[in-house]
């Protein structure tokens, strides 16, 4: 890309730094009322497709549902149009033997066209509940702010705690583990979907509304047909035990028990939603999860009960 | 348009912007929007990212108000308008609008994901997905 000179004038942002030390110092300098660090996860066109020549999209399928599985690392890159869906879209193309190898890479790329196509339908309503929450509780029962042990990561619980650290100091989660924060978050500590969603766009480097707020929306059930929500034995088979090993609470952790318990629980009784037979009781696979999807089948569940 | 100036935003940071595909000689813009840092609590980690992602572009940076900073810097450049891409945001857009209320404004499409002959249904992404994943794989042949 050919370079255009122009003058610098007062007022023009420096172009070169002898470290990203330097760029630091600048960035606290010009906006102070910034928080934090920067990230390990560099920003630019290098990075980017440094990070685009690791995809392989048939590890990709089998594994991203792990939080070490071979997920791809680009969602801040495709969020800031570093680069486009459509050059994702032909590199996944030019690498695959079968289209079966790519179907579900390409499927995440299709969930990012879409939030983006709900932001362009819904505008600033992003920001407003979609739906009733299906959880039996009141959308106004859900307390407004983040509570300040959740935002300082001293819950005692490590889990929690061990992602607030991840999504504070890198600014990316993986995205098992925000939708495990966010159910937590929204159906354990019954705090509003928007205060753990835009807490979660202050930190994250690939945040948007569109795909940050509606799948936060998602998880609470209002932009979903019901809840979403986990145990121990999934947060365990995807994110293994190293948190629950130095856990404080191993002894009273809030995820164990099975679906059932957990949904008795968590959830105040619903009129049941009988299926039509039309389809409109099924739910929508997420981005990322599908293997913790709510039931598919649903006739008569009102609630959420993740496939194991 | 004959000589205009480019506003680079946060949606498009790449070669594949169109604006700065169409006119690559152009000055370019980007601009740090202070208001939207200060009211979104934006980290220093994303101001980081954008930062270095800018340095990567032939870019002139600035932070401040977008419509302030764009005009002014059409006006450093004697240029007759603003090439942009068009953004999803509402707060691009609208800033897209109150710059076009004092300079000429031309926005150009990112290459699609998908093209479809009439809007999808969205609503649940199932449905969407019905009727978008045939098209995304027309491009697809496994001779490569």
């Amino acid at each position: 890309m050919p370079t255009v000179q122009t003058t610098s004038i007062p007022g023009d942002l420096p172009r070169t730094f002898a470290s990203r030390k330097e760029l630091e110092r600048l960035l606290v300098e010009e906006f102070p009322s910034a928080e934090g660090s920067l990230s390990p996860i560099r920003g630019g066109r290098q990075a980017a497709e440094a990070k685009l020549s690791q995809v392989n999209p048939a590890r990709y399928a089998k594994s991203r549902n792990h939080l070490k599985g071979a997920v791809t690392g680009l969602s801040p890159y495709i969020r800031h149009g570093v680069l486009t869906l459509a050059e994702v879209r032909d590199a996944v193309f030019q690498r695959i033997r079968n289209r079966n190898d790519g179907s579900k890479l390409i499927n995440e790329l299709g969930w990012r066209d879409f939030w983006q196509r709900m932001w362009l339908d819904l505008g600033e309503g992003i920001h407003d509940d979609q739906e009733e929450p299906k959880t039996g509780h009141a959308a106004s029962s859900y307390a407004k702010e983040l509570p300040a042990d959740v935002r300082d990561g001293t819950t005692g619980l490590a889990c929690m705690d061990g992602f607030r650290d991840e999504l504070v100091s890198t600014g990316w989660l993986h995205n098992h583990a925000r939708m495990w924060m966010a159910a937590w978050l929204v159906h354990w500590r019954r705090v509003h979907w928007k205060a753990g969603a835009d807490w979660f766009l202050e930190h994250l480097i690939d945040g948007d509304p569109a795909s940050n707020h509606l799948s936060w929306q998602w998880v609470a059930s209002t932009f979903s047909h019901k809840p979403y929500f986990f145990n121990r034995d999934n947060l365990v088979r995807y994110g293994g035990t190293r948190h629950c090993d130095d856990c404080s609470s191993v002894h009273r952790c809030p995820f164990d028990g099975s679906y059932e318990q957990l949904e008795g629980q968590l959830f105040a009784p619903m009129p049941a939603i009988r299926s039509t037979g039309n389809g409109r009781n099924r739910r929508d696979g997420r981005p990322g999860n599908s293997s913790v999807n709510r039931g598919r089948s649903g006739a008569s569940a009102a609630l959420a009960r993740p496939k194991r | 348009m004959k000589r205009p100036i480019l506003w680079i935003h946060e949606e498009a940071l790449g070669p594949a912007n169109p604006a700065l595909r169409a006119w690559p000689e152009a000055p370019a813009l980007f601009v740090f929007d202070t208001r939207w840092i200060q009211n979104s609590r934006i980290s220093r980690k994303r101001l980081g990212f954008l930062y270095e992602t800018a340095l990567e572009l032939p870019l002139t940076l600035r932070k401040g108000d977008v419509v302030a900073e764009v005009l002014a810097f059409a006006r450093r450049h004697q240029a007759d308008g603003v090439v942009t891409s068009t953004g999803v945001d509402p707060r691009l857009q609208q800033i897209a609008e109150a710059i076009e209320t004092e300079l000429p404004l031309q926005e150009l499409d990112p290459d699609p994901f998908v093209e479809l002959s009439r809007p999808p249904r969205l609503g649940r992404f199932s449905r969407y997905w019905r009727e978008a994943e045939p098209v995304v794989w027309e491009s697809y042949s496994p001779a490569g």
